[in-house]
């Protein structure tokens, strides 16, 4: 039965490659985008931190972005 | 109503969302690919090799969508002019791209035991082949132009010419002779598909889309921490 399931009936390599194709692309593509992700928000916070005490109050007021990046920045580490 | 797509508004759901996502995704993948691989029957003409359809047919709508949607973004951001709209259409042209490049890939494995050839110069192929020329020239107007006034113009002018391509797709199958078969689901709901494999490829669908949506909220999601830190002096 896993022969069959394997070898598909002589199809096998046109099925399993389309299969594994797809989805060793989509986890490249979501293991890149995740990476990016992480990079600028670590570049975010380190530009947030060069900031004067007075201007960064001033950021994490206005700002939900800053305070969102900066909360899930420090959840992840 | 274009204040739903102001970042600073909603940052906050795309963290939720990316959450949700992350945790339905993988039961949803595993029970997509219990059906497609496992549980739905091989076809009395094409055998095993109809499994093919399951990864191909998703990837090539998925493709096609995201096409129209970006160039009718493109439109409403050429006439509104919304700059998040532009973030908006940057984000989904990766997508687009990888997801038309695996209906190329994954329907030339199936031509090769279907039609006893790996690719034909064939309408419908071809025509898929220059929506990838698109989205690539979509995604290099942003990587070589710098101004992005520029670049997002440029872009929105590739996608909107691009639009045309989108019903030579849909009805090359129609209008040429083609080696590609028709459509076996049609836009009006009928459809020559057994429910029996009906259900695997909508299951694939469902779970592909996730993933869409899951790669380009992160990619907006970064597309706004790069923006805020350009200006993080000017908060």
């Amino acid at each position: 039965m896993i022969e069959n399931f394997v070898l598909m009936n002589g199809y096998g390599l046109y099925v399993w490659l389309s299969f594994a194709i797809t989805f060793l692309a989509c986890g490249i593509i979501y293991y890149k985008t995740y990476k990016t992700l992480k990079k600028y928000e670590k570049e975010f916070i380190k530009e947030f931190d060069r900031l004067p005490e007075s201007e960064k109050k001033v950021v994490l007021s206005k700002s939900k972005v800053a305070s969102q990046v900066l909360a899930t920045y420090n959840k992840s580490i | 109503m274009f204040d739903l797509i102001n970042p600073s508004r909603i940052f906050h759901w795309i963290e939720k969302l990316i959450n949700f996502i992350n945790s339905i995704f993988f039961i949803l993948l595993i029970i997509a690919l219990m059906f497609a691989l496992l549980l739905s029957p091989p076809d009395y003409l094409q055998g095993d090799s109809v499994r093919i359809m399951y990864v191909h047919v998703p990837s090539a709508w998925i493709g096609l969508a995201s096409f129209t949607s970006l160039a009718l973004l493109s439109i409403f951001s050429f006439i509104f002019k919304i700059k998040n709209l532009n973030l908006v259409t940057k984000s989904i042209a990766p997508i687009g791209l990888l997801f038309t490049l695996l209906a190329i890939v994954t329907g030339s494995l199936w031509g090769k035991p279907t039609w006893g050839t790996w690719w034909a110069w064939d309408a419908r192929i071809t025509s898929m082949m220059v929506l990838s020329i698109f989205y690539i020239l979509l995604i290099l107007s942003h990587k070589l132009i710098e101004q992005e006034d520029k670049a997002n113009k440029v872009s929105n002018i590739i996608a909107i010419v691009g639009l045309i391509n989108i019903p030579i797709i849909k009805y090359s199958v129609d209008w040429w002779n083609t080696l590609h078969q028709p459509s076996s689901i049609k836009l009006d709901g009928t459809s020559a598909i057994h429910s029996s494999m009906l259900l695997p490829l909508m299951l694939m669908l469902l779970v592909l889309l996730l993933y869409c949506a899951l790669i380009l909220l992160m990619k907006y999601k970064t597309e706004i921490i790069r923006i805020k830190k350009k200006n993080i002096k000017r908060i």
